[in-house]
């Protein structure tokens, strides 16, 4: 019975995408979401070293603000634990340092936005650091979560069950999601997320669709919404992996 | 003091369009509304960040 | 992961699943349940702050004359096959 999946995508970009799975339960629905947003492993900086600080904030928000900033990740198997990326930043006032001017020691791992603000330095004012950036999973810390925002719900059916009486005062009928007309998928904001706009005089009836979830991804520009799909999956997959392999011996 | 980097409650990084942001909707006279838009900080929790934010680093830069 | 049989019995196991969560252990759990031969399946888990038990234990009941061991074994290859059965249906779509 596993297996039979039907996949399509709706709303498709690097870094956001809407995607439709059928045929899987919501256990493993789940499992994927859940998957994507707190065991894919992403890097950030995790340490940092300051050689001279002497702006307006504290080495520790500073750090924190480094950490935060999304890098990009190189292909799986690339890195594994403890790997160290270094990176290193040296701006001196009046200027702001952005996430740009941070110098990786490897091109796989770059910052992923250029412009992140640091910190704004005066006059007179300087920050030269070194950081060391690492793999590891959203679970440890949120600036390790490729996914950003990762969510899923049923798709819905909408089906015209007849009209309105010809008096009777039109209501809106607010939807959300993606919804499903004669097999056509339709995000429901195309139509200000209200059934009434779309069928008027209408009476609709709306349903939600077994086992048919509509994900909705958007990574922090680690790696793109495919990548991170495929690597949730191949988390649990390994996982599986390794249960089967121990109940064996 | 500084924009954050990332939204508190969703993890988006928004920290990057806070120069925009400042410029045309704070500074200037668009709509913020519609700056957000254009920007693609689509869900409230994002919005905030930037709508509440002031920089404060002119503020404290004297008293270093 | 390591891996402790807390009861067994026949038809009955219950077994410690250390290092994982609810991601991992609700997939299992719904595969095992998928399964003819399995009658009962859960896990429990409390978090952290409770003080008790923090690593899941899986609980499977089978069906006469089947080794809930290997019910469980067969459920991480039905997990295995659905994930791999996703990636390809994704990567067709993408």
């Amino acid at each position: 019975m596993p297996g039979e999946y039907d996949v399509e995508f709706v709303e498709r970009g690097d870094r956001e995408a809407r995607f439709l799975v059928r045929g899987a339960t919501p256990a493993f629905a789940n499992g994927i979401r859940r998957a994507m947003v707190a065991d894919v492993p992403t890097m950030a900086i995790d340490e940092v070293r300051f050689i001279e600080n002497s702006s307006v904030m504290f080495d520790e928000q500073l750090a924190l603000r480094l950490g935060l900033v999304p890098l990009t990740t190189p292909p799986e198997g690339e890195f594994v634990e403890d790997d160290v990326v270094t990176l290193s930043l040296d701006v001196s006032g009046p200027a702001t340092a952005y996430s740009r001017d941070l110098v990786s020691g490897d091109a796989l791992v770059t910052p992923a936005e250029e412009n992140v603000p640091i910190i704004e330095l005066k006059e007179g004012q300087r920050l030269e650091v070194e950081a060391d950036a690492r793999i590891e999973r959203g679970q440890t810390h949120a600036k390790h979560q490729g996914g950003v925002a990762v969510g899923y719900r049923h798709l819905q059916r909408v089906e015209v069950v007849g009209d309105l009486e010809e008096f009777e005062d039109e209501e809106s009928r607010i939807v959300r999601g993606v919804i499903e007309d004669e097999g056509e998928l339709l995000n429901a904001e195309e139509f200000d997320n209200d059934l009434a706009k779309r069928y008027p005089g209408k009476e609709v009836r709306v349903e939600d669709v077994p086992d048919a979830f509509v994900f909705h991804v958007e990574t922090d520009g680690s790696f793109t919404v495919e990548e991170l799909v495929t690597r949730a999956a191949d988390s649990i997959e390994a996982r599986a992996d390794e249960l089967e392999e121990a109940v064996q011996l | 003091m500084m924009v954050p980097v990332r939204c508190f409650t969703c993890g988006s990084v928004v920290g990057e369009h806070w120069e925009e942001f400042e410029e045309r909707a704070k500074e200037g006279d668009e709509d913020p509304e519609a700056v957000l838009d254009e920007l693609g900080v689509d869900r409230y929790c994002c919005r905030r960040m930037l709508v509440s934010h002031t920089d404060l680093v002119d503020v404290v830069s004297p008293y270093q | 992961m390591e891996l402790r049989v807390t009861e067994s019995a026949d038809t009955e196991l219950s077994i410690e699943i250390g290092g994982e969560d609810h991601t991992f252990m609700n997939v299992l759990k719904g595969a095992l349940l998928e399964s003819d031969d399995v009658t009962t399946a859960t896990y429990d888990m409390n978090p952290e702050q409770s003080g008790g038990q923090t690593e899941p234990i899986l609980t499977i009941k089978t069906r006469e004359g089947v080794d809930p061991l290997e019910a469980l074994e067969e459920a991480a290859g039905t997990v295995r096959e659905k994930t791999t059965s996703f990636r390809e249906s994704f990567e067709a779509a993408a």
